[in-house]
């Protein structure tokens, strides 16, 4: 039988092992899920405010909707690809405080014989223990700028571009749809014919009489 | 070069994306600064702001800075859209400002508390004293596993971050969306008309 507690301490630690040394990953975890219920609820609040005129709606609700997308994946996609980086840059060696770059140097290593090159990785070298509270500070310290810089870039400069392309896109086209709905529901009075109904409609409309 | 059945067998697709995955990793590396340079931070206070960061950046300092820099990007992105006209692009530029201001200060308070909150049920036991009342419910949220002090400050970020999401589940429909639909209106009512189409 499954005990609940048992459970619960293993959530617990699974948290700590995946999280506690590595805490840019968790924040790019919980900001794609952030950004998801966030959009989510940006949506609800847009449909139900009266005060937006329903042409404004249209732009806004498929905005919200694209922007929320492209959120998360830009999100996701720029701010992990970042932060790899900077962990790659770290972890074969390229960037490095004097404390990491004296032991690199003690070990004979340099950009000859693997430094630099995504095959190498500090964390596998046999004296790693040695260095290891260093690296850690160091590595975690640049994961979590290169993760907020990620975020800057995909959610305020990436995002509100390809969001605003988008929901222009969908105003247009929900605006020339409902045009050719309500034409097509258009119905003459009886003897005439819809051309010179619409003929008869835009004259009357124009009319200088009328003004 | 002859393909054999061994060949095929060891062309996988994952084999390929790992080959891909490194190519473009080395290629990104290579862009910083060129393929044999290596950069080292000299600076005592460059490194020890690196290490600070590291170690007390939480997802609430996180949400803060991004709160604040879209401000600085996000309505000026929207105000140069020339796709919508005028009246839209000014209406977009005010929900922008109110969704950034009301997300900002609900994300960063939430996310606060709830790591203020997890902090409290997180105490390591090896520091509670005999005489400490409520030892279990002070340390029920505390791993069952050996932890770093690093370590052990990531965790009750991560744990608290994780509770301000579900709390977030209902302030983003009670307190977020209400309090943008409420800063939209009020600036859409002072904001005035500058631009035309």
């Amino acid at each position: 039988m499954i005990k609940p507690n048992l459970i619960f301490n293993n959530f617990k630690d699974a948290i700590l092992t995946k999280y506690g040394p590595n805490p840019a990953k968790m924040l790019i975890y919980t900001g794609v899920l952030g950004w998801f219920l966030s959009s989510a609820a940006q949506v609800t609040a847009i449909a139900v405010n009266n005060k937006i005129p329903k042409e404004q709606k249209m732009f806004l609700i498929p905005q919200e909707i694209g922007d929320g997308a492209i959120n998360v994946l830009s999100f996701f996609l720029v701010t992990s690809a970042i932060k790899n980086l900077a962990s790659k840059l770290v972890s074969t060696g390229k960037l490095a405080n004097p404390k990491i770059r004296k032991f690199l140097r003690d070990t004979g290593l340099n950009v000859k014989n693997g430094l630099g090159q995504t095959k190498f990785n500090i964390e596998s070298m046999a004296n790693f223990d040695l260095i290891k509270d260093d690296y850690k500070t160091f590595k975690n310290g640049c994961d979590v700028i290169a993760m907020t810089v990620g975020s800057i870039l995909s959610c305020n400069i990436i995002t509100p571009f390809l969001r605003n392309k988008f929901a222009a896109d969908r105003q247009k086209k929900t605006i020339s749809k409902n045009y050719n709905y309500a034409m097509q529901k258009l119905n003459p009075p009886k003897g005439i014919s819809i051309d010179n109904y619409k003929k008869q409609a835009s004259i009357k409309f124009s009319s200088p009489l009328k003004i | 070069m002859t393909l054999s059945v061994n060949n095929i067998k060891n062309f996988s697709f994952m084999s390929c994306c790992e080959k891909f995955v490194n190519k473009a990793n080395q290629f990104g590396l290579n862009l910083c600064g060129g393929k044999n340079k290596l950069f080292t931070i000299k600076s005592d206070s460059s490194n020890n702001n690196i290490a600070w960061i590291g170690k007390n950046l939480s997802s609430a300092e996180n949400r803060l800075i991004l709160g604040a820099s879209a401000l600085m990007t996000q309505p000026f992105i929207d105000a140069s859209n020339k796709d919508v006209d005028s009246e839209t692009r000014r209406i977009s530029v005010c929900r922008t400002v109110a969704k950034i201001i009301a997300g900002t200060a609900t994300g960063f308070a939430i996310r606060k508390l709830c790591i203020k909150t997890i902090d409290s049920f997180t105490k390591s036991p090896s520091l509670l004293s005999p005489d400490d009342k409520f030892k279990k419910l002070k340390t029920c949220l505390s791993p069952t596993l050996k932890y770093s002090p690093d370590e052990f400050v990531q965790y009750k970020n991560a744990l608290g971050t994780l509770l301000a999401l579900g709390v977030m589940l209902f302030t983003n429909f009670l307190v977020d969306a209400p309090l943008t639909k409420l800063l939209t209106n009020f600036f859409a009512a002072h904001g005035g008309h500058h631009d035309k189409a």
